[in-house]
């Protein structure tokens, strides 16, 4: 299952998002699979990537300090990758602050409807860890309401109770998250742009729309290569990166064991040579 | 290993059901998601479907409903992996039926669609069939209704067209007799197209080899001689790779929108055009020539109107009021329509009952009268074939009027060309089959100029070529008699030939326009 040049991941999860993997751990799993180069992309989180340049030894696979932001505006949802950036700029600080009081003030909003509307009420030692948490949101409390009774499953607490709380739109917007990377020295990518957040499906004219807003802000790449990808899928970000001129990237969205995706599996096509607009990433992002 | 997914599968619960389907999942057993029941995918449960494929290279869906099957086919995975639908059930319980023929009955289910449904409950691959044959059709520049749907029936299957005001032909002339005129010559037209239009190799069956299969079986039905008379009038008749629709009547033309549309595709086929001819023939007039309320039952005008359609599609086709050349076509026709229909009625056990038996002693009595008369299936739109006889030669002439009026032949050459045709046929209904009767044919190719007059007799051998030019300077009286017919020919013609093949006379004559 040996995959040709370039061996390269640039989108994983640890423990600082939603992954299952810490630093300590996700390292020797990176060097394990034999990766060139990669790159930590925490969702609203950039505390792994720091811990990684700590643990980095000679002779270990080139490092790339990532994120990815959760954005949304009123036209859609969107990841936005965040490679390269200066850890010390406030400009990324910024955003991943901005995007940190949101949720906590989303947080409050949800367990102070869950206790007046539901008069679902969790000890407050687990709020306490819930606040504590780097990235809380509705799975956190879902995985709450399950173990205290609530609900019978994790599917249950969002159809009975989660969706039915409107919470006001409070979300990074787009254009905030990549001003943020690119004021921290950084190249801002469109994650798997057909898939939206993660759970769309964007094709054709709309996709290509929405690159093209995107573009107005700053946004200089996109995922090509992506686990998650059908051949079609593929090509038809390729050629949308190819026609305004994009860097592409490849991930693999790895998430440790939340998800049964293999670390280093950004779906090349075996016996395919990388598109030139991803080599020139690696280029120009790992150069610095 | 057969594992149905449920409901839906989205970011909220694809990694609980891709942990489920691991769970299921073992070791190299080929795997069948069967998406029956599931409504709705987004795009984390695609993930879920490449990951399992990822370990499992074999697997397959089946049954993916038209909303799912569309986003399976957007995203690519209809390419990736064989992914079946899953058919769209429809009730025509409390619908219009719109017609019925053979295979099954055509219902409408709404204003815009039509749901042909099959009798057979396993017409499935009998509906892929008809609508591989009618893209072919389409692709090829015939008009006609593709399907875009195929969907269950109660146990039977069904396909859906878009059919709008869509009338036939069989209702039209049933309902508007003074439409007649108008429909038999976009039926013909529409025939002349299907014949002109080249199939490629392999696409469709070869009507020959059909045929062949139908002449063989009448071994047993036939006297000997017949027999083989049949046989090899099939086996001479030329390989051709035009368009056959197989079932041509005037039910299988449908009016919709100003347009004319060809539907029932099932039976296309390539061929020489006789064998079209031959089913044409059994649907107009051969299925009811015991029984002449046949056609009424069937088309819905009597048997008098049907002949008279019959009759002007073959006059509109062939380019002729001449009833011979009509009368030609329509006995060749007829060999292969008597033979399908003896054969049919014999195979579906029709030998039994008194009527089955006067069917096929009508046909059979027919079928031996005309394997005696009929030399070849073959036939020309340019073409006449008639007796050598001096009778004959007034409905040659119609025929080379009609032909020289089609391409704006100047008077002069008109009258030259007549006289040229006089003289040769003349001489061949005089001296050719000194023994009896013969017949001999003659082909017209008027075009790009000129005008190609070809003679062909199975007489005696016989080149009026070398015979020695008359000393027309002698009086009338001092001349012998004949010769001067040929000298004429000579002089008025650019260009005269002789050979003879095959059996054959041939002569040509060529005159410049």
């Amino acid at each position: 299952m040996e995959k040709a040049f370039p061996r390269i991941d640039l989108h994983m999860h640890t423990v600082f998002s939603d992954g299952t993997d810490t630093p300590e751990t996700l390292l020797p799993c990176v060097r394990e699979a034999g990766l060139v180069f990669f790159s930590v992309t925490d969702h609203d989180a950039i505390g792994a990537c720091e811990a990684i340049r700590t643990l980095l030894k000679p002779g270990d696979p080139h490092f790339l300090p990532g994120v990815e932001f959760s954005c949304q505006d009123d036209l859609g949802k969107y990841h936005i990758l965040g490679y390269g950036y200066d850890p010390a700029s406030d400009a990324i600080g910024a955003v991943v602050r901005l995007g940190h009081e949101y949720r906590m003030e989303k947080l409050g909003k949800r367990l102070r409807m869950l206790r007046d509307r539901f008069h679902i009420v969790f000890p407050e030692s687990d709020e306490r860890a819930l606040y504590a948490l780097p990235n809380p949101g509705k799975p956190h409390i879902a995985r709450l309401m399950v173990q205290y009774g609530y609900a019978g499953s994790i599917r249950q607490a969002f159809e009975t109770v989660l969706n039915q709380l409107t919470v006001p739109d409070l979300y990074v917007r787009p254009e905030e998250a990549i001003k943020g990377v690119l004021g921290a020295g950084g190249i801002p990518v469109l994650a798997h742009p057909c898939f939206g957040d993660g759970d769309q499906l964007i094709l054709g004219q709309s996709l290509n729309d929405r690159v093209e807003r995107l573009m107005r802000f700053g946004l200089m790449g996109l995922e090509g290569y992506y686990s998650g990808y059908t051949e079609k899928l593929r090509q038809e970000v390729l050629a949308l990166a190819d026609r305004h001129d994009l860097y592409v990237t490849a991930g693999s969205d790895y998430h440790g064991a939340n998800k049964m995706i293999r670390l280093g599996d950004v779906g090349f096509p075996d016996g395919d040579r990388p598109v030139p607009a991803l080599l020139r990433f690696i280029g120009d992002a790992f150069k610095a | 290993m057969t594992i149905p997914l449920i409901g839906r599968i989205d970011s909220g619960n694809a990694a609980e059901v891709e942990a489920q389907i691991f769970e299921q999942l073992s070791g190299n057993d080929a795997v069948v998601l069967d998406l029956d029941r599931l409504s709705y995918i987004s795009s984390a449960g695609l993930r879920v479907l490449l990951r399992i494929r990822k370990t499992h290279p074999d697997m397959r869906i089946v049954n993916a409903r038209p909303e799912v099957y569309e986003i399976l086919d957007m995203t690519g995975f209809t390419e990736l992996m064989p992914v079946e639908k899953a058919y769209r059930v429809v009730s025509v319980d409390g619908c219009e039926e719109i017609g019925h023929g053979a295979n099954g009955s055509l219902y409408r289910i709404d204003s815009d669609c039509v749901v042909k449904v099959y009798k057979n409950a396993s017409s499935l691959s009998d509906i892929q069939h008809e609508r591989e044959m009618a893209k072919l059709a389409l692709i090829l520049g015939i008009p006609t209704a593709i399907s875009y749907d195929v969907v269950k029936v109660g146990s039977s299957y069904g396909s859906v067209f878009e059919l709008l005001n869509a009338r036939s032909f069989a209702k039209i002339l049933s309902k508007e007799p003074d439409q007649f005129d108008w429909c038999v010559r976009e039926f013909a037209g529409m025939l002349k197209q299907i014949h002109d239009t080249e199939v490629p190799e392999g696409k469709v069956p070869d009507m020959k080899k059909t045929a062949l299969g139908w002449a063989a079986f009448m071994k047993d039905y036939l006297p000997e001689a017949a027999w083989k008379k049949l046989m090899a009038l099939i086996e001479a008749v030329p390989d051709d790779n035009h368009m056959i629709h197989g079932d041509y009547h005037t039910k299988n033309l449908e009016l919709q929108n100003d347009e004319v549309l060809l539907i029932d595709m099932d039976t296309l086929a390539s061929g020489y055009p006789i064998f079209e001819f031959g089913s044409i023939f059994n649907a107009f007039i051969g299925f009811s020539e015991v029984d002449p309320d046949t056609v009424l039952r069937f088309q819905g005008y009597d048997l008098a109107t049907s002949k008279r359609f019959w009759h002007e599609t073959l006059a509109i086709y062939l380019g002729t009021r001449c009833e011979s050349k009509i009368r030609e076509l329509e006995d060749k026709a007829r060999i292969l329509g008597y033979t399908r229909l003896i054969r049919r009625s014999i195979r579906r056990g029709k030998s039994e009952t008194p009527q089955g038996q006067k069917e096929i002693a009508l046909w059979t009595k027919e079928l031996i009268a005309l394997l005696e008369t009929v030399d070849t299936l073959t036939f020309s739109r340019d073409a006449i074939t008639v007796d050598a006889a001096p009778a004959s030669l007034e409905e040659v002439q119609a025929f080379l009027d009609e032909r020289l009026a089609a391409v704006g032949c100047p008077p002069k050459a008109q009258s030259q060309l007549t006289l040229i045709l006089e003289e040769v046929f003349i001489n061949i209904a005089s001296y050719a089959y000194p023994a009896g009767t013969g017949r001999a044919t003659v082909r017209i190719k008027a075009g790009d100029g000129a005008v190609t007059l070809t003679f062909t007799d199975r007489g005696i051998p016989y080149d009026p070529l070398q015979k020695a030019d008359p000393d027309v300077t002698l009086s009338a009286e001092e001349r012998g008699i004949g010769g001067l017919g040929i000298f004429l020919t000579k002089n008025l013609s650019d260009d005269i030939r002789y050979a003879y093949r095959d059996g054959q006379n041939i002569l040509t004559v060529c005159k410049s326009l």
